[in-house]
């Protein structure tokens, strides 16, 4: 099953296209509790994360373990989105490993995300650590 | 929900390493985290279902990784302000915390480099146990 995974390391997952909503941006901001007057326009740090998925339906992955625990996340910023920009994001498999834990063996999935805006560049990197406990 | 916010019209100081920049302190309800996972779209029931998150050696419904990280990117902005911009942002999650229990992010200045700055974040229990750990680099102006 771990082989399985590892044979879709570095293959895109479906593209993501959602466009940044103002009131979506609201809403993300009230859950965290954040009243920054300058979310109203720009997306505070983590809002891509509510774009898309921050990883792509892995149904082998769920033979393994009993749950999912998020391990970590990394943001690189290119340029600042703003409310009504394009954003599409390509997720990936970038490395599957097994670890031995307190609890047992954990499986350990790093997806990598790349989002680009209605221009095409590239406005941010995202690189989150997706654990099966 | 409610978290106690610096002055973000302060005037700009000299920064300087090991300088500690102001604590956030965040107040997590079970709402909260409901009200989450409707903004993120990530409706894992270990965030909400307090059966389900027992059932998978839980002790309860426990926040968000990226709420958390949420929480500290708050605090590198706050501090921030529009005295500079944000370039990258990283957080490990090392514990999980519950709804109930007051969640303090705290951050510091590591390293200066020109117009660089790099912060290590992290967010503490009421224990003081560093639950989340994390950096920043920022450019300012």
């Amino acid at each position: 099953m771990v082989d399985r995974i590892r044979a879709k390391i570095g293959l895109p997952g479906p593209p993501v296209t959602a466009t940044v909503e103002a009131g979506h941006l609201k809403r993300f901001c009230e859950a965290i509790g954040d009243p920054n007057p300058r979310w109203l326009e720009e997306a505070p740090p983590t809002f891509l994360v509510a774009l898309a998925p921050t990883s792509y339906h892995l149904p082998e992955a769920e033979e393994y373990g009993k749950g999912w625990l998020n391990g970590g996340n990394r943001f690189e910023y290119l340029e600042p989105v703003r409310v009504g920009d394009r954003i599409t994001s390509t997720g990936r498999v970038a490395e599957v490993y097994e670890k031995s834990g307190g609890s047992g063996t954990l499986l350990f999935i790093i997806f990598e995300t790349e989002y680009k805006n209605q221009h095409g560049r590239t406005v941010a990197r995202l690189r989150g650590t997706a654990i099966r406990r | 929900m409610n978290s106690e916010r610096p002055n973000l019209d302060a005037p700009a100081r000299k920064l300087a390493v090991g300088e500690e920049i102001p604590q956030l302190v965040k107040h997590p309800t079970t709402r909260q985290l409901v009200q989450y996972a409707g903004a993120q779209g990530d409706f894992y029931e270990i965030h909400y279902d307090q059966d389900y998150a027992r059932s998978v050696a839980l002790p309860g419904v426990i926040l968000h990784g990226l709420l958390k990280a949420g929480f500290l990117g708050q605090l590198v902005t706050d501090w921030l302000g529009d005295r500079g911009t944000l370039r990258s942002f990283e957080v490990s999650y090392r514990g999980i915390d519950q709804p109930g229990r007051p969640y303090t992010c705290r951050g510091r200045i590591t390293k200066i480099d020109g117009d660089v700055v790099e912060l290590e974040v992290w967010g503490e229990d009421p224990e003081g146990k560093k639950t989340t750990v994390g950096s920043a680099v920022v450019q300012v102006k």
